[in-house]
């Protein structure tokens, strides 16, 4: 049984026109994910349904072939499914490590808290060194790894993150996305969103290509790009392949 | 000279009330971008309460706030819960409760009007007349309780935000609405929280006010006009705008007392807010919460 079964979901904002127009797609545990496609096509407003944020219209949502559409955000999150959004998704006014404490804003148990705050360190030590910064003072990149360190204080089953590479610098994004590669070894499923299709198809095993709110194509990362009617029909200019 | 500190010692102990008053306000903007126009007709509603305590039962003003105080949280459960939750979806939210809390207002100002009349009231306890003197300066005991209760309750709600797990919840929900969400927080119930907390911030103010000013139903409208001004100058939604808002402009109006005369000391607050408006909108703390 898949992880995470999307079934038939539509979805929009508002009382605007719905953004996904009837999406399934199956998870499994054992692959990591990189949905692509063109801007409006419902990448976000996938993941968004995914957490919980947004409620879908019609369709649902199962985790371990259980309905969880329709539950709120913070019952979601204790079920394991973590969202990172884009950029600006810290508590700007706190400092790095009261962001990583409310990253386990459900966990009660202090020595828990502490031990996993050791392990985002160990991760990422330049976290250390600035735990008593304020976040909204920190470089995009620092700042991306504090968003990646809050999410890892919940322990998820599922992470899915959007757009971890928007606004970096390719150096720090190629931090970045190791990082992220990283993250199977903890027995964690990701699911990223990303407009730099070639980066997040090489740091994940199974693509999904997105197109006017329903899933195109699926398969192997690696194929993806050699596609050319994948590449002409849905991604267009916007994902070109990285020109040494 | 002495003139002088007697002028700033009358605004300080003000505007140590005023910082109370407008800290419900700026709390409930800051959590949920409600602009609470029904937060002075709620002071006045506690008001009510802490003057009958006072006239029946002879309940010190003072001590009432532990009965408004709880009081006004439930009404404002009572008032949150049928209407807010609905609204929010909307595109227009925020001017949504602008209208939705004017309608509020207009009902309860009826409401009090029928049920206590609109003659002038106030509760006289004894220490109202009482003044210290302390190097030549004149200091009215009844001010300087009050601004030793606001104090207390800034102080308060400063801890229970930043050390309950309440009140982080509350502070990360200013910050960032979204994350908040993400990290787990329910802002539902945080919001629902947040409104009876504001309100229970207006039902201590109620109680101040019972005492420290006459008051009628209608007079709300120059409460939330004063209140408007000084949070707008502090930045809406940060708390120790509100409190440094409240205080300058306290002590400003204090002096605009005793050069032109009281009629023009409530022009000081309207001034201010056009002034602010023009040349710096997001106020001295601009939008989110600072601890």
């Amino acid at each position: 049984m898949p992880l995470l079964e999307v079934d038939s979901v539509v979805a929009g904002y508002g009382a605007g026109p719905p953004i996904l127009t009837g999406i399934s797609v199956d998870v499994d545990a054992e692959r990591s994910y990189c949905i692509i496609g063109p801007n409006g096509a419902g990448k976000s407003t996938l993941l968004k349904v995914v957490c919980g944020i947004l409620r879908p219209r019609a369709g649902e949502v199962r985790l371990n072939g259980s309905r969880v559409s329709g539950m709120r955000p913070d019952q979601l999150l204790a079920q394991g499914i973590c969202f990172v959004p884009q950029d600006q998704s810290l508590f700007a006014e706190m400092t790095v490590r009261e962001n990583l404490t409310m990253g386990a804003f459900l966990v009660k148990e202090r020595a828990v808290v502490n031990e996993r705050m050791a392990r985002v360190f160990e991760m990422f030590p330049v976290l250390q060194e600035r735990s008593g910064q304020l976040a909204g003072r920190l470089s995009g990149g620092e700042q991306r790894m504090v968003a990646l360190g809050r999410a890892l204080m919940m322990d998820p089953t599922l992470l899915m993150i959007d757009e971890p590479s928007l606004g970096l610098a390719p150096m720090v994004a190629d931090q970045i996305f190791t990082t992220i590669r990283g993250f199977r070894a903890l027995g964690i499923t990701v699911i990223l969103v990303e407009q730099n299709c070639q980066r997040g198809l090489e740091a994940t095993d199974w693509g999904i290509v997105l197109d006017l709110g329903a899933k195109r194509f699926e398969g192997p990362a690696a194929g993806i790009l050699d596609d050319p009617r994948i590449r002409e029909l849905y991604l267009g200019s916007m994902c070109r392949r990285d020109v040494e | 000279m002495t003139d002088f500190l007697q002028t700033v010692v009358l605004g300080t102990l003000l505007g140590g009330v005023y910082a109370l008053m407008g800290s419900g306000l700026t709390l409930l903007f800051g959590v949920m971008r409600i602009v609470n126009l029904a937060h002075a007709i709620f002071m006045i509603v506690a008001a009510y309460i802490a003057f009958y305590a006072f006239e029946l039962f002879h309940i010190d003003p003072l001590v009432s706030v532990l009965i408004t105080m709880p009081a006004m949280f439930l009404l404002g459960l009572a008032v949150y819960l049928p209407l807010f939750p609905r609204i929010e979806a909307t595109p227009r939210y925020v001017e949504m409760t602008v209208l939705v809390t004017f309608a509020l207002t207009l009902i309860v100002e009826g409401v009090l009007g029928f049920l206590f009349t609109n003659l002038v009231r106030g509760a006289k306890p004894g220490y109202t007349t009482d003044a210290l003197l302390a190097g030549g300066i004149y200091i009215p005991v009844g001010q300087l309780l009050a601004l030793g209760m606001s104090v207390l309750l800034l102080v308060g709600l400063w801890l229970f935000l930043k050390y309950t797990r309440i009140g982080t919840a509350i502070r990360a929900t200013m910050q960032n609405r979204t994350s908040a969400q993400i990290v787990g927080v329910n802002i539902r119930r945080i919001s629902a929280i947040s409104f009876g907390l504001g309100m229970a911030l207006a039902g201590a103010s109620g109680s101040l006010m019972s005492y420290l000013f006459v008051f009628y139903p209608g007079q709300h409208w120059r409460w939330v006009a004063l209140l408007l001004a000084l949070i707008v100058l502090g930045g809406l939604g940060s708390l120790k705008g509100a409190v440094i808002g409240a205080i300058s402009l306290s002590i400003i109006s204090s002096f605009v007392t005793r050069w032109l005369g009281p009629d023009w000391s409530s022009l000081t607050f309207y001034l201010a807010l056009f002034i602010i408006l023009m040349v710096r909108p997001q106020g001295l703390f601009g939008k989110t919460m600072r601890i």
